[in-house]
C-alpha cells in the first residue's frame, strides 16, 4: 500500500495538482458542495425510514425520485475526493482520519446494500404506512450515524496533530 | 466602529478559551458541517420540488410545511456552531472579504426565504406559472454560494 501511495506521489500529474495554487481550494469546495447534495438527501431518506419526518411521503418514492440526484452528488464527491487524495497521497497516508473515513464509508455501503437486498424487498407492505419494520428503522439509524461520522472524519483530516496516541505509536506516516 | 466590535469579540475570554482548548475548534467545525448537511437536505428537497423534480407525487405545500421546521432548526444549529468560530477568529473574519459576502448572502437568503420562497411553496400549486421554478433555482443558487464563500474563508483568507 505504501509503495502505491509513494508511486502516485511521484507522478508528474500528482505533482502538478499539488503545486497548483487553485486546484486544492477548487476541489475541496466542490467536495463540500457535492457532499451537501449527497449527504443532505440521504439524511432525509434515513430520517424517513426512522420515522422522524416526511411521514406522508410513500417510502418507495424517495429511492426512485431522489436517489438519482443523491448519486449524482456522490459521483462528484467521489471524483473530487479521489483527486484530493491523488494530489497529496503522502499527506493522507499516515492520517488516521483518512483511513477511518474510508472504513466508515465501506461500512455505510455494506449497510445500504444489505438494506436494499434484504429489508427493502418487502417495501410494498409498509410503503404508505407509518409502521416501518424495525430492521428498516435500524438501517436508517445506522446510515445516519455512519454518514455523520464520515463528515466528521472528513473534516478532521485537516488536523493531523490530533490523531489518537495509539495510532501515532504505529508510526505509519514516518 | 465595526472594527472595534470585532476586536472586542476577539478579546473575549471565551475566544481565548476556544483557541487554547485543542478540541474546541475542530468539534465546532465538524458540528457546523453536520448541521450544514441537515440544512442542505431540508432546503434541497423543497427547491427540487419547486423545480418540478424530486418528490412530485407529494403536494408541494405539504412538503414545504413539513421541512420548514427542519430548515429553521438546522439554521439555528448553523448559527450556534458558526458564532463561536466568529468570536474566536474575529479578526480573521473581519479582514476576509469572503466572510462578509457569506454574511450578506445569508441575510439575502433569509429575507428571500421568509418573504418569497415560503409564500410560493405554501401557495396552491399550478397558480403561479413559472415562478416556482425561478424561486427554487434562486434558492439553490443562494445557499450554494453561501457554502462556497464559507469554504473560501478558511482556504484563502
Ligand atoms: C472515495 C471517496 C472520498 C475520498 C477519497 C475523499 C477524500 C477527501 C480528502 C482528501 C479531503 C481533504 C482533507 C483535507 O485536506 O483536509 C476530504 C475532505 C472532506 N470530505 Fe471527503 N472524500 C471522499 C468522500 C466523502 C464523502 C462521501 C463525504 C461525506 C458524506 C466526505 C466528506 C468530507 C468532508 C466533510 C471533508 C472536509 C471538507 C472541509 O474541510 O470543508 N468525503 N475528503
Ligand atoms: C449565521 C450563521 C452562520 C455563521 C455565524 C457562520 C460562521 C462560520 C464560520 C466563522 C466559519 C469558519 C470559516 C473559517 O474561518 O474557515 C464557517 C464555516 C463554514 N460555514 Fe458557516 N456560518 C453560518 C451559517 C452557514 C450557512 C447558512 C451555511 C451554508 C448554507 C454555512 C456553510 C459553511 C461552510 C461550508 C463552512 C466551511 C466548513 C469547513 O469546512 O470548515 N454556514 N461558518
Amino acid at each position: 500500500m505504501r509503495s502505491l501511495f509513494e508511486w502516485v506521489d511521484a507522478l508528474p500529474s500528482s505533482i502538478a495538482l499539488r503545486e497548483s495554487l487553485n486546484a486544492y481550494p477548487t476541489m475541496l469546495t466542490i467536495h463540500v458542495v457535492s457532499m451537501c447534495l449527497f449527504a443532505g438527501l440521504i439524511a432525509y431518506w434515513d430520517m424517513r425510514l426512522i420515522g422522524f419526518t416526511l411521514k406522508k411521503v410513500p417510502v418507495s418514492n424517495i429511492p426512485t425520485r431522489l436517489f438519482p440526484w443523491a448519486l449524482t452528488g456522490y459521483g462528484i464527491n467521489l471524483i473530487t475526493g479521489a483527486l484530493l487524495l491523488y494530489s497529496q497521497p503522502m499527506r493522507y497516508y499516515g492520517n488516521f482520519y483518512f483511513w477511518a473515513k474510508m472504513a466508515l464509508m465501506l461500512v455505510a455501503g455494506i449497510n445500504m446494500f444489505w438494506f436494499h437486498y434484504a429489508t427493502y424487498k418487502s417495501v410494498q407492505a409498509w410503503d404508505q404506512g407509518r409502521e416501518i419494520p424495525l430492521n428498516a428503522r435500524l438501517a436508517g439509524v445506522v446510515s445516519l450515524v455512519l454518514w455523520a461520522a464520515v463528515v466528521v472524519t472528513g473534516r478532521m483530516m485537516a488536523y493531523s496533530g490530533l490523531m489518537p496516541g495509539w495510532w501515532n505509536n504505529l508510526n505509519i506516516g514516518a | 466602529m465595526l472594527q472595534s466590535f470585532f476586536e472586542w469579540m476577539q478579546g473575549l475570554p471565551f475566544s481565548a478559551w476556544m483557541l487554547e482548548e485543542t478540541w474546541a475548534s475542530p468539534i465546532i467545525q465538524c458540528a457546523h458541517l453536520v448541521a450544514l448537511v441537515g440544512f442542505a437536505g431540508a432546503v434541497l428537497v423543497v427547491d427540487m420540488r419547486l423545480l418540478g423534480r424530486g418528490l412530485i407525487k407529494t403536494p408541494l405545500n405539504q412538503l414545504a410545511r413539513e421541512l420548514d421546521r427542519w430548515m429553521i432548526w438546522s439554521f439555528v444549529a448553523l448559527f450556534v456552531t458558526g458564532a463561536p468560530q466568529v468570536l474566536s477568529t474575529a479578526l480573521k473574519q473581519y479582514y476576509s472579504p469572503f466572510f462578509w459576502w457569506k454574511m450578506q448572502i445569508i441575510v439575502i437568503g433569509l429575507l428571500f426565504n421568509f418573504t418569497i420562497r415560503r409564500r410560493v411553496a405554501f401557495a396552491k400549486e399550478g397558480t403561479l406559472g413559472h415562478w416556482p421554478k425561478v424561486v427554487g433555482f434562486l434558492s439553490i443558487g443562494i445557499w450554494t454560494s453561501v457554502s462556497v464563500y464559507a469554504r473560501l474563508i478558511g482556504l484563502l483568507s
